[in-house]
């Protein structure tokens, strides 16, 4: 049996556009074939093609009669997108004020287990001076470890760099494992750290051999701060995130810059880990590893307009890796995995709403995504996120979720305003803030955090500043709060 | 815009915590700790600093033990070097090592994190954990943040609460 044309491909539009997106892929379309304007003789079929999309798609019985004989795979949304609000409607009344939107994402896979993509990894490995010792040793280890677990179908290639960047196992198919763990074992350290020239090679290797099949990712170790080359790597990782290869970074010790880790991997849906033991490189980088695997859809990002009177103040992803993300369009969400749901917690300010206005636009745009096993990778749906008006406020309190997902953000916000007030030379200010959150910690049992809290407190009393450790100790630890497993963690 | 009941900072509605010292502010209304007329200082203080040590120590394994001045119920402080007091409310995800809530901690103004008590060797300090209504030692208001020292019989007053130091020797 013939497939039935596809008219939504013909238009070039996705299967849930709007009447809107209907009309003006047409009118692009027509023109584009128009047989007065085009002397190609293929071009009048084609151009009947055309109008005939238009006829059946313009028309919302039509539409929906032949939505039915399209097959299940373009028709059925393969990620399940759920929204949550902290309250149902927006009072109109004449102060600004806040909503938060929680935004899951999941596979709409039922039980069907999808085999892993293959994945296209290099591995960007810091060998300054400083790596020395066990650092070192445990990342070597570590790496050949996961060379050994990796499947034919995997490409891995393994950067190193100080003051310059060697491949020393480059991107390719049919690769000689053993071949790798012995150019695993000589790496040596020796130099300093400049994660440009690392992560540009590193970009050039998972670049020959990015696929939207695969997971293309770079994960950088570094123990190190870069000097002035950090522009030139956000340049680097926006190319990254236009080619779709993710950015993840493993930071150990107290001498990197977080917040250009950090940037890095919300330009690119990726991720930054704080190391404090060398010995725990091991466990981040196989969990990373098992993370980027497991990967039902890629590279989600969202692309979307603010709505009128409203803003958006703050992204955070909370699911499956905590990140920190852009607030204007386009976020990169990183990957929507197969296990567990990819969850976004957005916090939006709303202008004074005067008395007459209905429903207020939140968000408008698209999500996109790569689903890796599918013949046709790339897939987008439509994303509306809006809220009715009201008189009155909405009596209920938020959802649960919302309100322990925000009990433990505001303690990561509130460590994130300590480090500005520090910034600014506001110590007094600083110090009130780390007070607050060691009281909130001590009230959770973070008894090891809220005293880390208030060493840092007393740190920045006497020097002005944090401790380097510390104050990724306090930000990494808030920040792992909101993942659900904290729960159990008591203090010791 | 809602005031914060714990430190009175002022956030826009529709905020869910106190971006300055993280108390929920949502759904409050009926659980916020009970702001108390301050009386004037050391009105009673002289009365408090008589109040002779509890008789008889409870035969507990604790070194340190607190008496709720009003009710004379004893409260062992042991197995650990620091404690939280304050009072546990519904829908709270706060919840003190020390619940006072028992003892009547809401209609005295104990916030529901009120106070520490830190243990080191021999050494027992009280440290006020910027509660609404604060905490006095034997009369006098402490300042909040500030560990301060505690001797055998010292009162510590949360909001309204009397609470009597008891150190075995």
């Amino acid at each position: 049996m013939p497939e039935p044309i596809n008219y939504y491909n013909i238009l070039g539009i996705p299967f849930d556009a709007t009447d809107e997106e209907v009309r003006t892929a047409y009118r692009e379309a027509a023109r584009r074939v128009h047989p007065d304007t085009s002397k190609n003789p293929d071009t009048a079929e084609h151009f009947i093609l055309i109008q005939r999309a238009y006829e059946v798609l313009s028309n919302p019985d039509q539409r929906s009669s032949y939505d039915l004989t399209l097959p299940d795979v373009f028709t059925k949304p393969p990620v399940l997108l759920s929204t949550m609000f902290s309250r149902s409607s927006i009072q109109r009344k004449s102060e600004p004020q806040l909503i938060y939107v929680l935004l899951k994402l999941s596979a709409n896979a039922g039980n069907t287990k999808y085999t892993n993509p293959p994945l296209n990894v290099c591995l960007v490995i810091d060998r300054s001076t400083s790596m020395q010792g066990t650092v070192m040793d445990t990342v070597k280890k570590t790496a050949i470890e996961l060379v050994r677990l990796l499947r034919p179908e995997d490409i891995i290639s393994i950067v190193s760099f100080s003051d310059k960047a060697d491949v020393i196992v480059p991107a390719g198919t049919n690769q000689d494992r053993t071949k790798v763990e012995k150019s695993i074992q000589m790496l040596n350290p020796g130099g300093g750290t400049e994660i440009f020239k690392g992560l540009e090679q590193g970009f050039a290797e998972v670049k020959r051999y990015r696929t939207p099949k695969a997971v293309n990712h770079i994960i950088l170790i570094t123990d190190g701060r870069t000097y002035g080359d950090e522009p030139a790597c956000e340049v680097l990782a926006d190319q990254a995130a236009h080619l779709k290869i993710g950015v993840s970074s493993l930071g150990i010790g107290g001498k990197w810059n977080d917040v250009f880790l950090d940037r890095l991997a919300a330009k690119t849906g990726g991720s930054s880990m704080y190391i404090s033991k060398p010995r725990d490189v091991e466990i981040l980088l196989k969990e990373k590893f098992r993370g980027l695997g497991d990967c039902f859809a890629d590279r989600a990002y969202l692309k979307f307009d603010i709505g009128p009177g409203t803003e958006l103040r703050y992204a955070f992803r909370l699911q499956p890796e905590t990140s920190m993300l852009e607030v204007n369009s386009p976020i990169q969400l990183g990957a929507i995995q197969q296990v567990s749901k990819l969850e976004v917690l957005l916090e939006m300010y709303i202008h004074p709403v005067s008395s007459e206005r209905g429903t207020i636009n939140l968000i408008k745009g698209r999500l996109f995504f790569d689903i890796p096993h599918r013949a046709d990778p790339q897939y987008s749906m439509r994303v509306e996120i809006t809220r009715p008006t009201s008189n009155d406020p909405d009596p209920m309190p938020p959802p649960q979720a919302i309100v322990h997902a925000m009990s433990q953000l505001t303690l990561y916000r509130m460590q994130e305003r300590a480090r500005q007030e520090v910034a600014k030379g506001n110590i007094k200010e600083a110090t009130r803030r780390l007070q607050f959150l060691a009281t909130n910690l001590i009230s959770q049992g973070q008894r090891d955090l809220a005293r880390t809290v208030l060493g840092e407190a007393a740190n920045i009393q006497q020097n002005s500043t944090f401790s380097e450790d510390g104050e990724k100790r306090i930000k990494y630890g808030t920040r792992a709060l909101l993942l659900p497993s904290s729960k159990e963690e008591k203090g010791s | 815009m809602i005031i914060c009941p714990n430190c009175r900072h002022e956030e826009i509605s529709g905020a869910i915590f106190c971006s300055e010292c993280g108390t929920l502010l949502e759904g409050l209304s009926g659980f916020t700790t009970q702001n108390i007329p301050s009386t004037p200082p050391d009105q009673n203080a002289e009365v408090e600093e008589k109040v002779q040590p509890a008789q008889v120590i409870p035969d507990l394994e604790a070194d340190v033990s607190l008496c709720v001045v009003d009710t004379g119920q004893v409260i062992p402080l042991d197995e650990r070097e620091e404690f939280t007091l304050g009072r546990s409310a519904e829908g709270q995800p706060i919840l003190p090592d020390i619940d006072l809530a028992p003892y009547r901690a809401y209609e005295n103004g104990v916030s529901r994190l009120h106070a520490s008590i830190k243990k080191q060797g021999r050494q027992l300090t009280a440290t006020d954990l910027g509660s609404v209504n604060g905490t006095r030692l034997n009369g006098q208001k402490i300042p909040p943040h500030k560990p301060c020292a505690l001797n055998h019989g010292d009162i510590l007053t949360l909001g309204k609460l009397k609470i009597q130091i008891l150190i075995r020797r």
